[in-house]
This record gives structure tokens, C-alpha cells and sequence, in this order.
């Protein structure tokens, strides 16, 4: 009788309070801030007036401790209102995880607590122009100077990285020592010499933020080192195991919304003097969205227990990052299909869906490097 | 000072209800807690805010109302007295009950729903003032202590509003307008386990017992106006059927 998937009270709670934060507050905005392409603050500040931003920092220090679980529970309500959104919320957590992994109590004070007393993020700052999925090829350089480091580089991609209180910067003080040369440094937000510049045209994801970082001589003080020197790579990849279960739960809850959005079309929608929904061809798109969406929704908790009970579980943050994100890129495709010509249009919510959920394949290490990762779990093992 | 309200849980309104075996089933169907009670229960709180004392949330129904119960912990509400009763109990007799655990409570007033989301009854709030002997205002859309002894408070009539002044204790039911209920937070909800919820076993015999339930099915009139010819009468005689008949302008 060990297996139990009953939620506890909180977390029925939890996913309540969430559903109707995103039904109400996301949902309605999304199509705006999509068309925008701007940072929604009043959903952020409103998400940290309900407690559901940063809510990953420990109580000690001020924030609320959710376990994995919860934070999947989280993941997969506020998608289902905009994956776009919800990566703001979900990067900052990636921003604030390598302090948890390897930052001294100190530091965790000193950084995490800020993020709990305003509508305030965090970003992570690993990816380069010339590095993406080869991460130990950085090129950011840190020089020990005096009491610190000087930075100079620059980084892509960076979600949150011009709003954040500190991004983590990933940068090397020995580039041939590869992944073994890395530190990990906390840089806050308005250090001399560093610059975010705001990246736009994304396909997909627009309501959050992505920059370009630059850095040039940029002194950052040695006490923002976390862990030691040499550190930072495997501080990187450990954090990337922890976080690529939200972006698994992300993927649900768009997964679910192409679900919905499919059934209700399809049931209203009339061709040949039925509606849609009772032609089999339309059935078996419906049936195959909800045999992916459960199966993923499934193995995401799992991988979300194993880390709750701090057993080896990155091949699983792997398998449920890739399928959940491979299979709600094909429901939304499917949604959109069976929309017909009104799914290929704005006016209805599936088109954004197929183009939210395309980044979740690459960003967090494409698909492609989650297969390298399990198939490393398959041969090492 | 202690402000109490009382509460239920009721379908979600977008829930798509099925008859079985002639009851409504509730099964596979979300359920919250119920609108306009929600509206007393940020009444309470609020009253609570800013004249100190509790605010207490009750509740008399099966034992799935203890989530309604949370919520209202969640946003705010010091603790709960959960009567616990499954099945149909009507609201003169559920007032009965209630009334003898809110005359132990002694509170300064009571709050609760104007109607009920799913049985569309208005009685509650009537029958408790009843049971107690107290006043009620209907309909409330504004609040005001005066002391501890009396309130001011304005509240809808059909053709518009009433001000009245009413001593305390007295009962209140709630109006859309009346307040902005905030969410419950999740620090809340973390907070609800510790706050007291007390279990109060009921063997209620409900005066008025349910047969049989139907759910109310309309045929679309598939009334298709032909705005291809004379557009400007296609329109006016859409504004027409919808102010006289659909009567929704």
C-alpha cells in the first residue's frame, strides 16, 4: 500500500488558489501581453500578493518551502492561463535554485530573502552567443581581482535578466580547464558594468522577457561566490535537474489547455449537420491529447516525488521535461487542427499555445540533450 | 467583538451537473465555496481588521464542506465550527441548528450568503435572525459599526436601496457590490492547518425531504434573423426581441 497519488489538503488548496489566480488574472491578459510582448508586472505583483511567487524559498527565510510537488501542482495551473507567464515565475525559481544547492546560509539570507518582501525575480545566467547546449564552453571570463572578480562577457537568453534583483552568471577564471574552470557568481541588479538588453521577435513566449547580458569589467565581490571555484558547472547541471520539472509541469498544464480548448470547440462546432466531436477522427485527436496529457502529467509527478525524497531522479527530470514538452506541442498542434482555419487565427487561444510551448523543447537543454542525459543514465548504469 | 459567518459549498458555476437515480451527482464536479457567502466571509474579516476581536466561519452540511471551511481560513478567518450532517437538510432546519451553536458563540453579528449558489434559496439569513430572535438585513450592500450595540447598513430593494440603522446583534446577508473578497494566499493556506476547526457531529431530521431532482432543459428557439436584405430592420428587430422578450436590455 505504498503508493498513494492523493493530494494533501494544502496542496488542494493550492491548486485551487492557483486555478482561479490563472483563470482570472492569466488567462484573460495573456492574448495582451502575447501581442505586447511586455512583462506583465500587475499578474507578478498580484502573484506575489498571493504568496505563489518565489514560493520555493524556505520559511526560514521568507519564503514558503514548497517541495517539488507543489511547485508541479503550481506549474501546471498557471501554464494551463500562459506558458509565457508562467516561465517569469518559473526562471526566477531557476535563478534562486543554484543559491539553495550551494549558497552559505549567509548568502541565502543576503540574496532570497529580498525576493519574498516585494513582487521581485531572479534569473540564471548560464547560455552564451556561442554556447547553448555545450555549456562547458563558456567563454564569460572572471579575474580574480583583490576581494572579488571582474566579469567580462556576455550572455543570451536570459529570462528575467534585465528585471531581476541578481542574476547567477556562469563565467570561467580558466577557459582550458573547460567545465572544471567555472564559478558561479551572484551579480545584482545595477552592478557597474553590467547591462541587459531586451531581446525581441520571439516566436512564442512573449509576456516574458528574455535579455541579452553584457559585462565589461564588471567587479563583483568574492563573498557572491557560491560554493568554490571550479564549482560552477556541476552547480549549473544540478540546478538544470531540479528545474526541468517545472518546465515538465508547464508543459501539462498547456497540454490541458489544448485539451479543453478542443473538447469545447468541438462540441460546438457543426460540419455536415453534427458537431465535430462526433466524427471519430476528431475522437482519436481528443483521445491521444489525454492519453499524453495523463501519462505526462503521471511521470511528472513521480520525477517531482523522487526529488522530494532526494533519490536519484535526473534521467527522470529528463524524461518528463522532453515527453511532457513532445507531447503538448502535439496537442497544441492537434488543437489547432482541429480548430481548422479558426485555430490558425488569433482571435481563438490555440495558435499561441503551438507557439508557447515550442520553447519548451529547447530552453532548460533542448530535447535533444535530455536524450543524451537518459541515454548516459541507460549506459552508465 | 466577534463577527461570524456562515457558509456552504456549493457546484462551481461552470460544473455540469447529471442526475442519477433522480439526485443530482456531484461526482467528478468542482466545488467551491459559494459566491455570495464568500462576500460575508470578507465581511467578517474585514470587520475584524478594523475593530479587532474574530472572525469565526461556520458551516452545517456534509463533511466535504470542510474545504469551504479552509478556504475561508485561507483568506483570513480566525477558525471554524464545522456542523457536520450529510445529505439534504432544508434551511429552516439547518437555522435551527446553527442558532444554538451562534447563541453559544454570543457574537456581535452573523453574515452569510443573500442566495445560495445551488439551491437558489434566499432563507438562510432570514431563519437564522428567526431562530434567534434577532434582526435581519437582506441584501446588504454596506456595513457600518456604531459601537458595539447597533449598525448602519444600506441594502437593495428591487427598485433601489434602503439606509437603516439596526441594534445588535443582528443578521446580515450579503449583495453583490457589498465587497472585492481577496484570495485566499497560500501563506494563508499553510497557516489554515494550524487554526482550529472544530467538528460539531449532527443528527439532523430534515423538515422538508428531496423525492426527486431534475435538471430544467430548454430547446433553443433557433430563431435566425435575415440581416442580408434590410439590415438597419434585421437590427431593430433583434433590439426589440431581445429587450422584450429575452429581456436582457
Amino acid at each position: 500500500m505504498a503508493i498513494d497519488f492523493t493530494l494533501s489538503e494544502e496542496q488542494k488548496q493550492l491548486q485551487a488558489l492557483a486555478r482561479r489566480f490563472a483563470k482570472e488574472q492569466i488567462a484573460p491578459v495573456a492574448a495582451l501581453y502575447d501581442a505586447k510582448e511586455e512583462m506583465p508586472w500587475p499578474v507578478i505583483e498580484k502573484l506575489h500578493g498571493v504568496g505563489l511567487l518565489n514560493a520555493v524559498i524556505p520559511e526560514e527565510y521568507g519564503g514558503l518551502g514548497l517541495s517539488m510537488v507543489d511547485e508541479v501542482i503550481l506549474g501546471e495551473e498557471l501554464a494551463w492561463g500562459c506558458m509565457g507567464i508562467y516561465t517569469i515565475a518559473m526562471a526566477s525559481d531557476l535563478g534562486i535554485t543554484p543559491v539553495l544547492l550551494a549558497g552559505s546560509s549567509e548568502q541565502k539570507e543576503r540574496f532570497l530573502r529580498k525576493l519574498t518582501q516585494k513582487p521581485s525575480l531572479a534569473a540564471f545566467g548560464l547560455s552564451e552567443p556561442g554556447n547553448g547546449s555545450d555549456a562547458a564552453a563558456l567563454r564569460t571570463r572572471a579575474v580574480k581581482s583583490g576581494d572579488g572578480y571582474i566579469l567580462n562577457g556576455s550572455k543570451t537568453w536570459i529570462t528575467n535578466g534585465g528585471d531581476a534583483e541578481f542574476v547567477v552568471v556562469f563565467a570561467t577564471v580558466n577557459p582550458e580547464a573547460r567545465h572544471k574552470g567555472v564559478v558561479a557568481l551572484v551579480v545584482d541588479k545595477g552592478t557597474p558594468g553590467f547591462r541587459a538588453h531586451k531581446l525581441h521577435g520571439k516566436m512564442g513566449q512573449r509576456a516574458s522577457a528574455t535579455y541579452e547580458l553584457v559585462f565589461e569589467e564588471c567587479w563583483v565581490p568574492a563573498e557572491n561566490l557560491l560554493g568554490q571555484e571550479g564549482d560552477g558547472f556541476k552547480l549549473a547541471m544540478n540546478t538544470l535537474d531540479k528545474t526541468r520539472i517545472p518546465v515538465a509541469a508547464g508543459s501539462v498544464g498547456v497540454a490541458r489547455r489544448a485539451l479543453e480548448e478542443s473538447t469545447k470547440y468541438a462540441k460546438e462546432r457543426e460540419a455536415f449537420g453534427q458537431p465535430i466531436a462526433q466524427f471519430q477522427a476528431v475522437q482519436f485527436k481528443l483521445a491521444e491529447m489525454l492519453m499524453g496529457l495523463e501519462t505526462a502529467r503521471a511521470y511528472t509527478y513521480y520525477a517531482a516525488w523522487l526529488t522530494d525524497q532526494k533519490l536519484p531522479q535526473a534521467h527522470a527530470a529528463a524524461i518528463a521535461k522532453a515527453y511532457a514538452s513532445e507531447i503538448a506541442f502535439d496537442a497544441a498542434n492537434q488543437a489547432i487542427q482541429i480548430h481548422g482555419g479558426f485555430g490558425y487565427m488569433q482571435e481563438y487561444p490555440v495558435e499561441k499555445l503551438l507557439r508557447d510551448v515550442k520553447l519548451n523543447q529547447i530552453y532548460e537543454g533542448t530535447n535533444e540533450i535530455q536524450r543524451l542525459i537518459i541515454a548516459r543514465h541507460i549506459l552508465n548504469s | 467583538m466577534k463577527f461570524i459567518a456562515v457558509l456552504r459549498q456549493v457546484p462551481d458555476n461552470e460544473a455540469k451537473l447529471k442526475i442519477e437515480g433522480g439526485q443530482v451527482s456531484l461526482g467528478g464536479v468542482t466545488l467551491i465555496l459559494d459566491g455570495m457567502d464568500e462576500w460575508a466571509v470578507e465581511e467578517v474579516i474585514r470587520l475584524k481588521e478594523a475593530h479587532g476581536g474574530e472572525a469565526v466561519v461556520m458551516a452545517l452540511g456534509p463533511e466535504r464542506f470542510e474545504e469551504a471551511l479552509r478556504t475561508a481560513l485561507a483568506m483570513g478567518a480566525d477558525r471554524a465550527v464545522h456542523l457536520v450532517a450529510e445529505g439534504y437538510v432544508d434551511p429552516i432546519s439547518q437555522a435551527q441548528h446553527l442558532a444554538e451553536t451562534i447563541r453559544e458563540e454570543a457574537p456581535t453579528l452573523v453574515f452569510t450568503g443573500g442566495q445560495q449558489a445551488d439551491w437558489d434559496s434566499q432563507a438562510l439569513g432570514p431563519a437564522l435572525a428567526e431562530a434567534l430572535g434577532w434582526p435581519v438585513v437582506t441584501w446588504t450592500t454596506q456595513l457600518e459599526l456604531e459601537g458595539e450595540t447597533q449598525a448602519k447598513a444600506k441594502h437593495d430593494l428591487d427598485e433601489g436601496a434602503e439606509l437603516v440603522r439596526v441594534p445588535l446583534p443582528a443578521v446580515f446577508t450579503s449583495q453583490q457590490g457589498l465587497n472585492e473578497p481577496r484570495y485566499p494566499t497560500l501563506p494563508g493556506i499553510m497557516k489554515a492547518k494550524k487554526k482550529e476547526l472544530r467538528k460539531v457531529p449532527l443528527s439532523v431530521q430534515s423538515k422538508v425531504e428531496v423525492l426527486e431532482q431534475t435538471i430544467q432543459e430548454r430547446q433553443r428557439l433557433n430563431q435566425v434573423i435575415d440581416g442580408s436584405k434590410d439590415p438597419v430592420a434585421a437590427a431593430n428587430q433583434l433590439i426589440r426581441l431581445l429587450h422584450e422578450e429575452a429581456k436582457v436590455i
